[in-house]
């Protein structure tokens, strides 16, 4: 074997190395100066709120793709990790002499490493298999903590939780943190940090095996590796990187309750990753993206939110079961074939109809919504920029009218655009 | 031949009152290709889940060149040198071809659980992949996932996974089930191309498969070897006739 070796030195793979190396750093090079420039753009204090959010759940949502995506473990309990390690967090910042000698910035890793202290000890058990067994015991372990939040109040502060005041940190390089700008940095600094980590985890031996067990455990096992092993460390990174982003949470609100750790952010977790997509290392990201922006953008305009939320998921759940990274990447095949141009129209006359029937029946919902709810006597709604009485008759019809119109003209033209997917899927022909 | 380098001794395998493997004592030396026949049901494959420690077996002892593997994981049993495939294709779908043998490689090439090595950065790696990848004729389907290979291809993948760990005993079930002649003539040139200077196990159902590659023959019946030995002696023996290569040469003629 040893002189093909020397007789096959795939010059190609080399260069293929060396390219995929200015192919690998680009998009983290674009991300880092755009994170930079942002807030140049978005000034504003509830901006740069919302943006670091979006920072939180993306190294949270990562994190539990290196579980579910990579690893093919369904956790039902990874808010546990981040809470614990943002109740961490939060406690060493009331450690008033221990806190003023580190600077803020190296928080997360005490956060992490709280995170990942506690993946160990419950991944030493939880990681056996993959299947209902491993989803059971997360869900177990996330409601037994969860319900420790409320008994062990030395932790977890009971009902009020544990709050802080980053300022008191070592100053770190004239910095204290009074300012939101200021936390921008640190988190984005943060985000851009855990992602590479992450990503290159992918990258390295246990990593890669992490895949192989998520398809095949048996086949990995008769390659030298315990499946049990290679699960157990990925599930003790993920909880390092799930309490990274406790940490930055503890930094940016001050403050940690039972809600950081309960079932239901486990769910919602849970929830932005599918969105984004778990095949694809940045699916997660754009999920996270997506649900932040509904959560506080939507939730602005409309209590029911989560209802658009709920429908988006099931959406994706039903017909999109790559996310939002499976459906880009589903256009890499007609872009690679030069036929991308080809999709342009059929996606204009299908995708605006439907685009306009769907804000009708949002239209629908609202006005439902508004009519059984709202204060008896108050018809008066505002809805798309247009005040009207929600109990006319006109409004209705208006609203009904445009859903089914909408609706109906992307079902007639949905088949001539499933004709164009297929034509701009198949090699050949006028390109 | 000092210490062959698989020995069965009282191996026995039971499932609840049915008792699958009724005492095997099989020596097979190193560097030596033994073949495992029967009919359906013999128990072939049962025999090979408990060597490879996917069954623990009810009584008797496995050595892997003289070295007891009871207690060992399968994982433990394939560090020490013994590899496997397996009679329904069992590869990594949704890898890549290339991922799928790169993976086969980690261990053998001491990487174990690291997360401080990155793998695209090993050029031994990258060329003991490509490498293996050659010798299964599946360079072209590099980059494409495993689990859109044609069938054949898919297997050839499977023996290529199997060996790329260096692994020096070999054990293959059915590698050519489900064949074309075609398809089987070109695996058959395939394991005696890879398996070369390495002890080889296999079962096989394709007699022609059987008598071309194997150096000694062990029929099993009933979860019992009824004959062991070269081929033409084993074609020879009136129990083995009788048991179930009559039939069998006589449906292939």
């Amino acid at each position: 074997m040893n002189d093909q070796i020397t007789t096959d030195p795939s010059k190609p793979a080399q260069r293929m190395r060396a390219g995929s190396l200015t192919l690998t750093l680009a998009p983290w090079i674009i991300s880092a100066v755009f994170l930079a420039i942002l807030p140049q753009i978005f000034t504003n204090n509830s901006t740069l709120t919302i943006m670091n959010q979006m920072s939180i759940t993306i190294v949270f949502a990562l994190a539990y793709n290196m579980l579910l995506g990579q690893g093919g473990m369904l956790s039902f309990g990874h808010a546990v990790y981040a809470g614990v390690g943002g109740f961490a967090a939060m406690h060493i910042m009331n450690m008033s002499d221990f806190f003023a000698s580190i600077p803020l910035v190296v928080l997360p890793v005490f956060a992490g490493l709280f995170g990942m202290g506690l993946a160990m000890i419950v991944g030493s058990f939880s990681t056996r298999g993959a299947g209902t067994v491993f989803a059971m015991i997360s869900l177990g372990v996330g409601e037994l903590i969860a319900a420790c939040s409320v008994i062990i109040v030395a932790f977890f502060g009971g009902e009020g939780g544990v709050s802080g005041d980053r300022t008191y940190a070592q100053p770190f390089f004239g910095v204290e943190f009074l300012q939101q700008i200021e936390v921008y940095y640190l988190t984005a600094a943060w985000v851009i940090i855990s992602a590479a980590l992450m990503y290159l985890w992918s990258r390295t031996p246990v990593g890669r095996m992490a895949n192989a067990v998520r398809d095949n455990p048996e086949r990995a096992e008769f390659l030298g590796y315990s499946a049990r092993w290679v699960r157990f460390y990925s599930f003790v990174a993920s909880g390092f990187f799930a309490g990274v982003s406790g940490g930055l949470f503890a930094i940016n609100y001050e403050i940690l309750t039972e809600e950081n750790l309960n079932t239901a952010s486990s769910g919602v977790i849970l929830l932005v990753t599918f969105l984004g997509g778990v095949g694809y290392f940045f699916g997660p990201i754009i999920g996270a993206i997506v649900f932040t922006l509904l959560q506080t953008v939507l939730s602005l305009s409309t209590e029911l939110w989560a209802i658009y939320a709920g429908s988006l998921f099931l959406a994706t759940v039903m017909f999109f079961p790559g996310g939002f990274a499976g459906l880009i990447m589903m256009h890499v095949a007609p872009f690679k074939l030069g036929k991308l141009r080809l999709l342009i129209m059929p996606y204009i006359k299908t995708l605006i109809p439907a685009a306009i029937g769907i804000l009708g029946l949002a239209a629908l919902v609202e006005m439902t919504f508004h009519v059984r709810h709202a204060a008896a006597g108050d018809n008066e709604m505002t809805l798309f920029w247009t005040t009207f009485d929600s109990h006319s008759l006109i409004a209705w019809a208006i609203a009904g009218a445009v859903t089914l119109i909408g609706l109906g003209i992307a079902r007639v033209t949905a088949p001539s655009l499933k004709e164009a997917w297929d034509e701009a899927n198949t090699a050949g022909g006028a390109s | 031949m000092s210490t062959p380098a698989l020995e069965l001794s009282g191996l026995k395998k039971s499932f609840g009152k049915a008792e699958i493997i009724r005492g095997i004592d099989l020596s097979i030396g190193k560097a030596e290709r033994h073949a495992i026949i029967g009919p359906n049901g013999a128990g072939k494959s049962t025999l090979f889940n408990l060597i490879t420690a996917r069954f623990a077996p009810t009584a008797g002892t496995v050595k892997l060149h003289g070295e007891n593997l009871a207690g060992l994981e399968p994982y433990q049993i394939n560090r020490k040198g013994l590899s496997r495939s397996f009679q329904i294709t069992n590869i990594f779908p949704k890898m890549s071809v290339f991922e799928n043998v790169r993976c086969a490689l980690l261990w053998s090439q001491g990487y174990k659980y690291s997360f401080w090595n990155l793998v695209s950065r090993s050029r031994l790696l990258t060329e003991g992949a490509d490498a293996i990848l050659e010798q299964i004729n599946l360079l072209e389907r590099r980059d494409l996932p495993a689990g859109t290979l044609s069938y054949a291809e898919q297997r050839a993948l499977e023996i290529g996974i199997t060996i790329a760990g260096g692994a020096d005993v070999i054990m293959l079930d059915e590698p050519t089930a489900g064949m074309s002649n075609t398809e089987t003539d070109y695996i058959t040139d395939l394991i005696l191309k890879v398996t070369a200077g390495k002890t080889l196990i296999m079962v096989e159902h394709d007699m022609g498969v059987v008598f071309g590659l194997a150096d000694r023959i062990s029929v099993l019946v009933y979860g019992e070897i009824i004959a062991t030995g070269a081929p033409a002696d084993v074609r020879a023996d009136p129990k083995v006739q009788e048991a179930y290569l009559g039939a069998a040469l006589e449906a292939e003629h």
